[in-house]
């Protein structure tokens, strides 16, 4: 095994990790889900690093091949009882002007979000993540306007959810 | 600001809550195996290749010799060659699929890329139930239609099986045997496959429908 793209792997990776933490938090519900994931989308990055030619940015080919095996090749483990651990996450909202309201609303929306299919989950991660609807579309594979309506649609679903 | 970019904006300074995987930590990783969907079809069509062929070795020679007494032994020879050229191709398919499937496709085309392997097992598993069925009506044919020479071949008369009712008790034993293997091997086909893939089907389907 090449020693130097190992390497050269590894370090990306152990730089970007918090890319992958992001998704399996998202697709997983228990830390051992959340290992297991983690470790496979590391696998299928590492099996498919030979062919990244550095066209794209190292984060940006990770935001594909990790929710590609989160979406499609990653068998759930039966063990994994579901449930929620939003409770768990904590929003630390520092500035003073947001009151505890807001931060339940953020967990209730943090616990919209985990309940979404597969699909619409990617669509509102990539959003989270800042990334326009063109790489959103690019990643997915629907067109753009695709992405914007239904993106749209979530949105207004979540909202929904936070004021009934 | 609205809800969505409050959610952002927390989203992306969570970070620090996430446990911090050391160079040693994800190098290890890199050693163990893989449990993906494609590569458990890919290992499970190759098992179940091995398993047919196995049991194609594992017929008695008594069974091949009331074949050949009855006179479809080169029958039976050409269509085992026939069978073992179509598993071939089936294997060759197997393997080019699984070379296909590239994780750095789009979801929509990775996902079609695995359901198009999926295709190709749905071909294999109609192949192989086809082929079951139409043998075991061929060759049931046969022994029905010379049933009297097959029960001189099997020297049922020396074992006090009467003669009368032995067509009728014979053709009835091969539907019952043939029935219940065949609801065994779809319901093994329907575990194995069905199981595999439904979550898949269904993040096709939500894919499937933004397009529309």
């Amino acid at each position: 095994m090449n020693k130097e793209l190992e390497h050269s792997f590894v370090t990306q990776l152990e730089e970007n990790q918090n890319i992958v933490h992001k998704i399996c938090r998202l697709y997983t519900n228990d830390s051992d889900a959340h290992n297991d994931l983690f470790q496979e989308i590391t696998i299928q990055l590492w099996k498919a690093f030979p062919k990244f030619r550095g066209d794209s940015k190292f984060s940006t080919w990770m935001y594909r091949v990790a929710l590609n095996t989160a979406i499609t090749l990653y068998r759930k483990s039966k063990r994994s009882i579901k449930t929620q651990d939003f409770e768990n996450v904590s929003f630390k909202i520092t500035a003073e002007k947001y009151d505890d309201t807001i931060e339940e609303q953020l967990k209730l929306m943090y616990s919209a979000v985990k309940d979404l299919n597969d699909i619409d989950k990617a669509l509102v991660f990539l959003y989270l993540e800042d990334k326009s609807y063109r790489e959103i579309s690019e990643t997915l594979g629907i067109t753009e306007v695709n992405a914007r309506v239904k993106m749209n649609r979530i949105k207004e679903k979540l909202r929904k959810i936070l004021n009934p | 600001m609205d809800e969505f970019e409050l959610l952002k904006k927390q989203w992306q300074s969570a970070e620090h809550e996430f446990p911090k995987l050391s160079y040693n930590d994800i190098y290890q990783m890199l050693l163990r195996k893989s449990s993906s969907i494609v590569k458990w079809i890919f290992f499970i069509s190759i098992a179940e290749l091995i398993f047919w062929t196995t049991i194609m070795f594992l017929i008695p020679d008594s069974y091949k010799e009331i074949t050949t007494e009855m006179g479809i032994g080169g029958l039976m020879f050409y269509t085992n060659i026939l069978h073992y050229c179509i598993f071939a191709g089936f294997i060759f398919f197997f393997y080019k699929n699984y070379r296909s499937i590239q994780v750095t496709d789009s979801t929509k085309e990775l996902m079609h890329n695995i359901l198009k392997t999926r295709k190709t097992v749905r071909y294999f598993v109609y192949y192989n139930i086809g082929m079951f069925i139409l043998s075991s009506i061929v060759v049931s044919t046969i022994y029905y239609v010379h049933s009297n020479q097959l029960y001189e071949v099997m020297g049922f008369a020396s074992k006090g099986v009467p003669r009368e009712n032995f067509a009728t008790i014979f053709i009835i034993t091969q539907i019952a045997v043939g029935v219940v293997f065949l609801g065994l091997l779809m319901l093994f086909y329907w575990l194995i496959y069905g199981i595999l893939l439904k979550r898949l089907k269904n993040n096709y389907k939500e894919l499937k429908k933004i397009e529309k």
